[in-house]
């Protein structure tokens, strides 16, 4: 397979723009860093503008319901016509309309790279990146009915995306049966960097000599991002917080969470939790998350998610 | 059949156009009539994508649960509504995208634009949709300015934007900010709240010439920004804020679109307008946009 759609999916706040960043600087001939404005990857797919394009037609005179229905049209569409591999962002879980089809059909999909983030962490991040507090995002996180841009009296910039509850997220994604899929946590992306950027290179189909991949690593360092979020701004971080890219590091609930907090996170997620290897046997919070390749990441579960959300 | 008046054509319609004044005008500029359209689409386009089909003279589009509609030669729209579909979705996407082609083929240029005059002439304040083309149009009325159209804007020949018709379509949330109550407002779309308000007053039902042009945006930072663009740089935003620009080829009409817009970009003022994203700081925004005007000479 040479063309088609490659989904760079996960939860917000659990490393897609790192993704991003790294795919943009792996792919560009240029010495300097691309512009963090500037990676044009592929529109997320929840971009208005995409759909729009597409059908042709006002999307602004539907209602959500009948905008999903056109999606999935719209991403098949976009996938049969790509000339090469596409890299697009998505956040939405992965969810059925209500006759059954997914919203992001099988042939839109070549692959699905989907990021997943120690709830802890995501839980610190998300507070920041909605400007809201701590327990607000961890009960955001807890709430299968969460979705961005549902509101019906104005016209928001992105369509609706249903996010459900982060553990319904993760499996959502990481359990749909027939796909071409990887499941990467932001944990091994950060730690073991060369390892799993190399195995994710070559799963997207993109460069996979170590060198390159070590230079767009170091393109894309948090310190360089921060580095250009501060002298030219970020379009994709929200007007409410100060930054887009924060601490970027593993583990940093152990000092920012309350042990109420924790304990509530694990009460809502443990069992993928568990799953991903974020808990310990014991059920207790892991800062480095247990050893799993990323075959097992996907594979390790085929439950069935019919019942998620549409 | 009743006869409308839109644009400076003459509309004579086998479907209710709920919004446009009636014409006396007893000869027809463009037909509007129910027929059978083959849901194939046409038979030789030249462009054939997702829901719509284009070809010089022809253009056939699908909105699907609504209707399937064909437009020729700037004259004559064809309608088929799906079963279940009702009158008023149909007339929406006739008065968006089938009356856009119609203005395509009769070579106006078409831009996804609302208009405002100012003196004896009007102002374009251009964006994609969803970056309030129609609520700085109703907060431009509310101060006193009339309105030539409220998202698309037809710009003729002698660069004169065609006044619409005497409506605004406005969101709850745009309309609670303006102080418009809705409760006794028509909605556009039963699915949507979204509000067609009547122009009773305040409406220019005459062309006027096109002085500038505006590009709306906003950006995650506090403050206003204003860009006068320059020479070749003014070309891009005309050409990307165009009615339907993915019509265009199919219909052939490609490379007059590109002459029509570098003419403008070399006849009138564009500056990019940018708000903070947070709020709508409705109030400044016409402040700093009625600045900037009386700044570049153009009487307020």
């Amino acid at each position: 397979m040479s063309d088609g759609i490659y989904w760079i999916a996960s939860y917000p706040k659990s490393g897609n723009t790192w993704m991003r960043s790294f795919i943009a600087n792996l792919t560009n001939e240029d010495e300097g860093e691309v512009d963090i404005n500037e990676f044009n990857t592929g529109s997320i797919a929840s971009a208005r503008g995409w759909a729009e394009e597409e059908l042709g037609f006002d999307i602004g005179a539907l209602n959500h319901d009948e905008i999903d229905r056109l999606r999935s049209v719209v991403y098949s569409q976009t996938a049969r016509r790509a000339e090469q591999c596409e890299y697009h962002k998505i956040h939405d879980a992965y969810t059925f309309l209500p006759d059954g089809k997914p919203l992001i059909p099988s042939d839109a999909i070549t692959g699905v790279l989907y990021i997943l983030r120690n709830p802890l962490d995501v839980a610190i991040s998300f507070a920041h990146h909605s400007h809201c507090s701590i327990d607000q995002a961890i009960k955001n996180m807890g709430n299968p009915d969460f979705a961005f841009g549902r509101g019906s009296q104005r016209q928001h910039k992105q369509l609706r995306q249903w996010l459900l509850t982060w553990s319904m997220h993760v499996s959502s994604w990481a359990d749909v049966e027939g796909i071409n899929r990887m499941v990467v946590r932001y944990e091994d992306m950060k730690l073991k960097s060369c390892q799993t950027f190399t195995a994710i290179t070559r799963f997207l189909q993109l460069p996979d000599e170590q060198e390159k991949i070590e230079q767009a690593l170091n393109k894309c360092d948090i310190k360089k991002l921060q580095q250009q979020e501060k002298e030219k701004g970020f379009n994709e971080k929200s007007a409410k917080t100060a930054s887009f890219f924060r601490k970027g590091i593993v583990g940093d609930w152990q000092n920012t969470l309350t042990e109420k907090q924790v304990e509530q996170i694990i009460t809502n997620h443990a069992e993928v939790m568990l799953r991903f290897g974020y808990l310990d046997s014991q059920g207790q919070p892991l800062v480095e998350p247990l050893e799993m390749n990323s075959q097992l990441l996907a594979n390790s579960c085929g439950k069935d998610i019919s019942g998620a959300k549409k | 059949m009743p006869m409308y008046y839109a644009f400076g054509l003459n509309i004579q319609s086998d479907l209710a156009l709920p919004g446009l004044p009636l014409s006396d005008h007893a000869e027809p500029d463009v037909t509007i009539e129910l027929a059978d359209i083959n849901k194939e689409g046409l038979e030789d386009p030249v462009d054939k994508r997702l829901y719509f089909q284009a070809s010089p003279d022809k253009f056939w589009l699908h909105v699907p649960g609504i209707a399937w509609f064909q437009v020729e030669e700037g004259k004559r729209i064809q309608v088929m509504p799906e079963e279940n579909s009702d009158m008023q979705s149909v007339s929406l996407f006739l008065l968006g995208s089938c009356l856009g082609v119609i203005l395509q083929q009769r070579q106006y240029l078409v831009m996804h634009a609302n208009a405002i005059r100012f003196g004896d002439q009007c102002v374009i304040f251009a964006g994609p949709s969803g970056n309030g083309k129609s609520t700085l149009a109703a907060a431009f009325h509310q101060r006193g300015f009339e309105i030539l159209a409220d998202d698309v804007s037809a710009i003729n020949e002698k660069v004169e934007v065609m006044p619409s018709y005497p409506q605004m379509k406005l969101w709850h949330d745009a309309a609670t900010k303006l102080d418009i109550d809705t409760k006794d407002l028509p909605r556009v779309r039963i699915q949507i709240e979204k509000y067609a308000c009547p122009l009773e007053k305040g409406f220019c039902n005459k062309p006027l010439p096109l002085a500038a042009m505006y590009i709306l945006g906003t950006h995650n930072r506090d403050e206003f920004l204003l860009e006068q663009m320059k020479g070749m740089e003014k070309f891009d935003p005309i050409k990307n804020n165009t009615y339907r620009m993915q019509y265009l080829e199919g219909l052939g009409l490609n490379g007059h679109h590109l002459q029509r817009a570098g003419q403008l970009s070399r006849q009138i003022n564009v500056t990019r307008i940018i708000r903070p994203d947070t709020g709508f700081q409705l109030d400044k925004l016409v402040d700093v946009l009625l600045d900037d005007l009386q700044t570049n000479g153009i009487k307020v």
